[in-house]
């Protein structure tokens, strides 16, 4: 019998118990690796599966639960010793019966990017090194995940080394959370959309606790549901488990209303669990959910239903953005963060991606900024990109379900476009527009759109994922296509049923008072039915005519969340009564604004050089200098940091408008090494020397040494500053000066090196500093800018 | 379960540098807000397990050996704030770097006092046992590698979300592995000290001639 007879035949699937409790059972050595046993236990493993066959199990789970490179290095064993033995075990149990044998992969065992150091792309080789040892299974299935990018990097590897169904279940906390934060909704809705074929929960907790979990899940795909629980929850002191086989098939029964397909045991469990249940389902019916269908995306730990206007942040974005682009030039991705995390503090709900620059590789930049962006960002991201492979590369490592942007009627872009959304399961804005331009009238965009719904729901689409943008044009130059825009989408909305998107802030190019258009234009643009506004919610006109509409068009019940932001709300308010603190007091005492506006003042009489040199200057280093005597704490430097690096905003704003280049006193490497995943002690260094003017490429953390020389020849940099926070990383800190002092681009005519390296970090002294080649110690971030003084100036 | 409902402020102030330093009102109020979110954002969990104080493998280098003298049991145990904590870390780095190490100093406040919970629930179990004080991989010679098998044998990774990656750091990074020597007659009370610390020469509380504390 294959998969698909299967579901159709049987009421309910039954699946296996726990693996581990029986090899306790069969008195078996437990060392660390229980996998091993398929090799040198095979027969016993064998066994056990029969005695689950027997007990009624339909599917049974091969004993190769951590059989990955990551767990077995140093075990002897290749993944494919193991993995080969536990499915002849599995393939000789089930022997002359319809049992299907599934290839049973769990976590890696170390956690993902960002808070551990694997990478996507090394999680998606280790599981497609098990996938293909596991040729000879029927089935594949992930269990016991608690991270959405893991078992997404899990599924791709199975969807593109394999062709067999794929089951997935995830681990939750009674607080319906995994430990990595993944939600119920978000969990169902990003696996639904990768096209798997069951998904459900297993381990934590008994099946009683499961209960709401499974409910939740129900709500949020239509797939069949799989609940494998524990037997009960483990007494913490003998770390048994309690629930005995007539309760737990009880729970079970209770949960088949929502929708319970397959089901059996984690740990604790036995065959006669197995057998109970078995018997008890041969009573029940299975009742397949049908859910209303949603547009809906999310993030691993954020569902954002399309059930009301969204806002879409647009500022993620270089178009006509000079900062911005130099940011992208530079590698500077705490700018671009600090967008991501202000738009949302705005009143974002999803973020536009777009890291588009001619002179860059959009592809590799996309993939880091994604990734950096979701390691700080709760909400849902846009990947837009006018080229299909950088779409591609993004939505491949984004956390959860996506929209594309975008996709238009040209025929060339819907074939290159919408496979992409349907294999990443991601929702697609549709441009209204297609190889002859825009069109002029509604009908014109209303009949692309149409066609665009069509060739998606050909693909296998739902027009629920398709969210269609009527285009805004200019007011001032096609005065009467406005009306044309909305009307547009109107139609779409009302007539075809999608979710409709729109750009707002084009509409009043070339006018004055282009808020007081836009803000119009959304209003009137809400009425119509839009329901993904991209607008810049740093504008308090916009997000604020968002608010006000919901409460008017009786969304924000009892307009609590209006009444949540605009309760203390005081119009324009200002900060000009405390402008008479000069730059020193603010910055001695870390008051940001009135730093700010100190500097704004000075700089309409003073040169920007002369208050960097004789003001800002001179107050941090009365600040740094009470931090050596321990006046201060080290916050209090910080803060004072902070407010001198609101003052230097100012003045580089004025000189890039000016367009003066930038004040820099030099360019630094920041790096924390290879393997080390403590950084806060070099982001301290980084306000400090961002802060005394010093231009910092800030590598980030676990950073490669080859990344660092690459970046100090590129950019022409002669100081590099390394931190590690632990003795096992410190090697990694001698590797990378190494590869400095040895790099010939880096070495002057005598072969001497061009590089003046400083190293910090806790377990590092002097000592060790001038051992291992490096030309500074620096004891703490004071001491790293009193070193870039005396090298750089 | 272990719930935290305040944080020790002393502990997190010397973290921070130095406790002669006089606060403001300014500062009070950031260490308010930060004990708050530390506590509203820790999700504690811990795992222990005994085991014979003989393993060769688990108990390595002459620190650890020293310590287990005369143990005949050992309880090896690992805790975490979980993930939240590091997210948020990482967060307010960048939005308000000032905050984010103090918020980093708290959590580690944090974790030292769940490891002082389970230390008690230890101690609990075996009254009238003699207990060691904890002593984690990496002090003095007792390999920081040995943390990767002390979470395999506690099941962290699956239980607990506890991991390390391949420098053997812990993963959430605010997490703790010890080993607690269980002995059936009175042990001398060997102090903790800088004789077995990994930081012996370089702390930074040495060399201002004061002490870590333990």
């Amino acid at each position: 019998m294959d998969f698909k007879s299967l579901l159709l035949e049987k009421e309910f699937i039954m699946l296996d118990g726990a693996m581990g409790t029986m090899l306790q059972k069969a008195g078996l050595p437990l060392g660390e690796m229980p996998e091993i046993l398929c090799v040198t236990h095979n027969e016993q493993i064998t066994d056990i599966h029969k005695q689950y066959i027997n007990a009624g199990s339909d599917i049974i789970y091969t004993n190769t639960f951590g059989a990955n490179s990551y767990k077995l290095k140093n075990s002897g064993y290749t993944v494919n010793d193991i993995i080969s033995s536990a499915v002849k075990a599995a393939k000789k149990a089930a022997e002359n019966t319809d049992t299907l044998v599934a290839l049973d992969i769990g976590p890696v065992g170390q956690l993902l990017e960002p808070t551990g150091s694997l990478s996507f792309e090394e999680a998606y080789n280790i599981f497609k090194e098990q996938i293909v040892a596991g040729k000879d299974a029927d089935i594949i299935v992930f269990e016991t995940m608690t991270d959405l990018l893991e078992i997404k990097a899990a599924v791709l590897a199975a969807k593109e080394n394999s062709d067999k169904p794929i089951i997935c279940t995830m681990t939750f906390e009674e607080n319906k959370r995994t430990f990595t934060g993944v939600c119920v909704s978000s969990m169902a809705i990003t696996l639904s959309g990768l096209g798997v074929d069951a998904i459900g929960v297993n381990c934590s907790l008994g099946p009683e606790e499961l209960l709401p979990i499974v409910e939740e899940m129900s709500f949020w795909t239509n797939l069949p549901i799989v609940v494998k629980p524990n037997a009960g929850l483990p007494d913490p002191n003998s770390n048994t488990y309690d629930v005995v086989p007539k309760d737990f098939t009880k729970s079970i029964i209770k949960m088949l209303e929502f929708g319970v397909k397959f089901t059996g045991g984690c740990c604790g469990t036995t065959p006669e669990y197995i057998k109970e249940l078995s018997s008890e389902l041969k009573k029940e019916k299975f009742k397949r959910i049908v859910n209303e269908k949603k547009s809906v995306i999310c993030s691993a730990s954020t569902t954002v239903l399309i059930d009301q206007p969204r806002i879409i942040g647009e500022r993620i974005n270089p178009t006509g953005k000079k900062l911005f682009k130099e940011a992208l030039k530079n590698n500077d991705m705490n700018y671009i963060l600090n967008q991501a995390v202000s738009q949302v503090q705005g009143g974002a709900n999803i973020l536009d991606v777009n890291v588009g620059l001619p002179e860059i590789d959009e592809k590799a930049m996309m993939v880091r900024t994604v990734k950096a962006l979701q390691s700080v960002v709760d909400v849902p991201l846009q990947i837009d990109s006018t080229k299909p492979d950088v779409i591609e590369a993004g939505l491949r490592i984004y956390n959860g379900k996506a929209i594309i942007n975008s996709v238009n009627g040209e025929e060339k872009s819907l074939e290159s476009i919408l496979p992409l959304a349907k294999k990443y399961g991601a929702s697609v804005v549709g441009l209204t527009l297609d190889e002859n331009g825009i069109p002029k009238t509604a009908q014109g965009r209303f009949d692309i759109a149409k066609r665009i719904v069509e060739r998606a729901e050909q693909y296998g689409i739902g027009r629920e994922d398709i969210f269609i943008d009527c285009l805004t044009l200019t007011a001032s130059a096609e005065q009467e296509g406005v009306m044309q825009t909305l009307k547009a989408l109107h139609r779409v909305k009302t007539e075809i049923g999608c979710r409709t998107v729109l750009g707002v802030s084009n509409i009043s190019f070339g006018l004055p008072n282009r808020e007081l258009v836009n803000s119009t234009f959304l209003t009137m643009a809400l009425q119509e039915g839009l329901d993904l506004p991209i607008i810049n919610p740093n504008i308090e006109s916009m997000t604020g005519a968002v608010k006000a509409y919901k409460v008017l068009a009786n969304i924000d019940e009892n307009s609590r969340s209006f009444i949540e932001s605009y309760n203390e709300f005081t119009p324009n308010k200002n900060i000009d009564n405390i402008s008479d603190h000069d730059i020193n007091y603010a910055v001695i005492n870390g008051l940001k604004e009135e730093g700010a506006k100190a500097t704004e003042e000075l700089l309409q009489n003073i040169d920007a050089m002369d208050i960097i040199n004789d003001k800002l200057i001179p107050a941090l280093d009365k600040v740094g200098e009470d931090f050596e005597k321990g006046k201060i704490f080290l916050p209090q430097l910080i803060q004072s940091a902070n407010t001198a690096q609101a003052c230097f905003d100012v003045i580089k704003k004025k000189l890039t408008a000016e367009n003066n280049i930038a004040v820099s006193k030099g360019k630094i490497i920041l790096a924390t090494v290879k393997g080390d995943i403590h950084d806060i002690g070099k982001n301290i260094v980084k306000v400090l020397l961002d802060n005394y003017g010093y231009t910092v490429f800030d590598l980030g953390r676990d950073v490669d040494p080859q990344l660092i020389v690459d970046t100090a020849i590129k950019h022409d940099i002669k100081m590099i500053g390394l931190s590690a926070l632990m003795t096992t990383t410190l090697k990694s800190m001698e590797d990378t000066i190494t590869l400095v002092r040895n790099t010939k681009e880096l070495q002057n005519p005598d072969g001497s090196s061009k590089c003046i390296v400083f190293v910090g970090g806790a377990v590092l002294t002097k000592d060790y500093a001038m051992k291992i080649g490096a030309d500074y110690y620096c004891k703490d971030a004071k001491e790293s800018v009193d070193t870039a003084k005396k090298v750089l100036g | 379960m272990i719930k935290l409902s305040s944080l020790n402020r002393h502990e997190c102030i010397r973290y921070l540098g130095d406790a002669k330093v006089e606060m403001n009102s300014k500062m009070e109020k950031l260490l308010d807000i930060c004990e708050q979110e530390v506590l509203k954002n820790a999700d504690p969990k811990y795992l222990y397990k005994e085991v014979p104080a003989n393993i060769e493998e688990l108990f390595e280098g002459n620190d650890i050996k020293n310590h287990l003298q005369g143990c005949n049991k050992a309880v090896i145990m690992c805790a975490t704030l979980g993930n939240r904590i590091d997210n948020l870390i990482r967060k307010t780095q960048l939005l308000d770097m000032a905050k984010a190490v103090v918020l980093d100093s708290f959590a580690s406040v944090a974790i030292e006092q769940v490891c002082c919970s389970v230390d008690e629930m230890i101690a609990e179990k075996y009254t009238k046992k003699y207990l060691t004080f904890r002593f984690s991989p990496g002090y003095g010679d007792f390999p920081i590698s040995l943390q990767k098998q002390f979470l395999n044998i506690l099941d962290a990774p699956r239980k607990i979300g506890l991991c390390t990656n391949d420098n053997f750091l812990l993963t959430p990074t605010k997490s703790v592995t010890a080993v607690v020597g269980i002995s059936d007659k009175e042990i001398e009370q060997r102090k903790r000290g800088c004789a077995v610390c990994s930081l012996k020469g370089s702390c930074r509380y040495r060399k201002a001639g004061s002490h870590c504390g333990f």
